[in-house]
């Protein structure tokens, strides 16, 4: 392959993204080594939840090219000309190796904590029912979830659920993790156990590109953050440099928000701590 | 005015075979209704444009058209169109088929776009092609809230079925016109058949309660 460095298991190349009218995505390049964590922020409408979803092609681009760990997955350039020209069943088999966690959870409702994380390994990958099934009990141990697999996603909290999700992606052996907002959807009592669950994940060697708002995580996990501004990367570097020193005027707003937040929570805790003694 | 219901009694035997029929066309249609229903509704979901379009065009065409004009057409024009036979068997089983067929496809195409398009998006990530995903996640789903609106719209039909007396199928109506005919007691008639209709739909339409309430227990 011509794109990418030796060590990337993924690489974007000139991703551009359309909907109707609008130019989601404006050219966006970037490459993941083996083991790196990349947290992408940016505001609502910036294009870094769109940019996530094009690396798996639930979104397909207008053009650009990206290649999962050595294999094509999509190449089309300016013109429209698709030169990877996959067959679909081609482009599920690429797909199966990145695994996703969405906001929303999106579980499906009609099986176990278990079935949900046996299903595409059993469905998609044909394997055993009986190996899937110890290695999903394994993998939904890991996630602190032994006495709730056999219950039905209704029946478990928010933060249980993403973990489900987890699992179920972990169980496909995925090459590279995808988290779209994975705790925006949470009570704030349930974020801590689902950051802790993608901290472990992290520390074990898993590639991750996380789109999230939670910059201490960032802060404590990222190897690279990344800034998107409509619809292009605006700063890219070690989270210390891109959140604590920001550069760019936009970035600058953006994470002065949080900031912001911090100082007008300071005097409380400060506060509390006083009349506590 | 009294009522004299042993013309219902004497003439038992002619509305069972009536009652049999009416069955048997219910059934049979319910069947293929049921049959090409899921291949329309499957086409109208397909990303395939001509083919949605196509599925479109059946489902107005029956929906909107009086199903008794459907009837008489299938049995008076369709043979002359085609240039074939068409026995009013046939005719009645093909226009109440293809009719209840339409509303069947709609369920389904309803149902399935009822689906969160969070369980396509992940069933997509995890690798699962378009088949796997509607018949692993999508379909499952989408059947446990069809199951009301299939159960209302099979209890029309049995009721729709009364249509084919018009082409003169010997059903329970047909039947019934035909006793009051020749007893000249179309108020008992009527008012018995109407009697067997509901005896026999009510606990349909229990049934279809309480597979509602189970539909929404399950969510």
């Amino acid at each position: 392959m011509s794109i990418g460095n030796a060590g990337d298991i993924l690489t974007l190349r000139d991703i551009h993204l359309r909907f109707a009218a609008v130019e989601v995505l404006r050219g966006i390049d970037l490459s993941v080594a083996q083991g790196e964590v990349v947290v992408i922020i940016g505001g609502s409408g910036s294009g870094k939840t769109s940019l996530l979803r094009c690396i798996n092609l639930l979104n397909t681009p207008s053009s650009g090219s990206i290649v999962i760990d050595g294999e094509t997955l999509f190449d089309v350039d300016k013109d429209g000309v698709d030169k990877a020209n996959l067959k679909s069943a081609e482009i599920n088999s690429i797909r199966s190796q990145t695994g996703m966690v969405f906001q929303q959870f999106n579980l499906f409702p009609h099986m176990t904590a278990l079935q949900n994380v046996m299903e595409a390994p059993v469905t998609v990958k044909k394997q055993s029912k009986a190996e899937v099934n110890a290695r999903a009990r394994a993998i939904l141990g890991q996630m602190g979830l032994d006495l709730h697999v056999d219950k039905r996603p209704a029946q478990l909290s928010g933060g249980q659920q993403q973990r489900v999700a987890i699992a179920r992606a972990l169980a496909m052996d995925p090459k590279v993790m995808l988290f779209d907002e994975p705790t925006s959807a949470l009570d704030p009592e349930l974020v801590g156990e689902v950051l802790k669950a993608m901290v472990a994940l992290a520390r074990s060697g898993m590639t991750m590109v996380v789109v999230t708002h939670e910059l201490g995580f960032a802060l404590e996990i990222a190897d690279r953050v990344i800034f998107i501004d409509q619809g292009l990367i605006a700063a890219d570097g070690p989270p210390q440099q891109v959140l604590l020193r920001p550069e760019h005027p936009r970035l600058k707003q953006f994470v002065g928000r949080f900031h912001e937040t911090a100082d007008l929570l300071r005097p409380f805790l400060e506060g509390k701590a006083a009349t506590t003694k | 005015m009294t009522f004299d219901f042993t013309v219902v009694t004497a003439n038992t035997n002619l509305l069972w075979q009536g009652f049999l029929i009416t069955l048997y066309y219910t059934v049979t249609t319910i069947v293929a209704g049921l049959v090409i229903g899921l291949i329309v509704g499957l086409i109208q979901l397909s990303p395939f444009r001509p083919l949605v379009w196509l599925g479109r065009v059946y489902v107005e065409f029956f929906r909107n058209i009086p199903l008794l004009v459907i009837v008489l057409w299938t049995y008076y024009a369709l043979p002359i169109f085609l240039g074939v036979n068409i026995t009013k068997g046939w005719a009645g089983f093909l226009a109440l088929s293809f009719y209840v067929g339409s509303f069947y496809a709609e369920i389904l195409r309803a149902g399935v776009q009822s689906i969160d398009p969070g369980q396509t998006d992940a069933s997509t990530a995890l690798g699962m092609s378009y088949g796997q995903r509607m018949r692993r996640i999508i379909l499952p789903q989408a059947f446990r809230r069809m199951v009301p609106p299939l159960a209302g719209q099979s209890i029309i039909q049995m009721k729709n079925t009364t249509l084919l007396s018009m082409i003169t199928v010997p059903d329970l109506l047909y039947q019934g016109s035909y006793i009051s005919s020749f007893t000249y007691r179309p108020m008992e008639i009527y008012t018995a058949i109407g009697l067997i209709f509901i005896i026999v739909l009510v606990p349909l339409t229990l049934l279809s309660r309480k597979l509602e309430k189970a539909g929404a227990m399950a969510k």
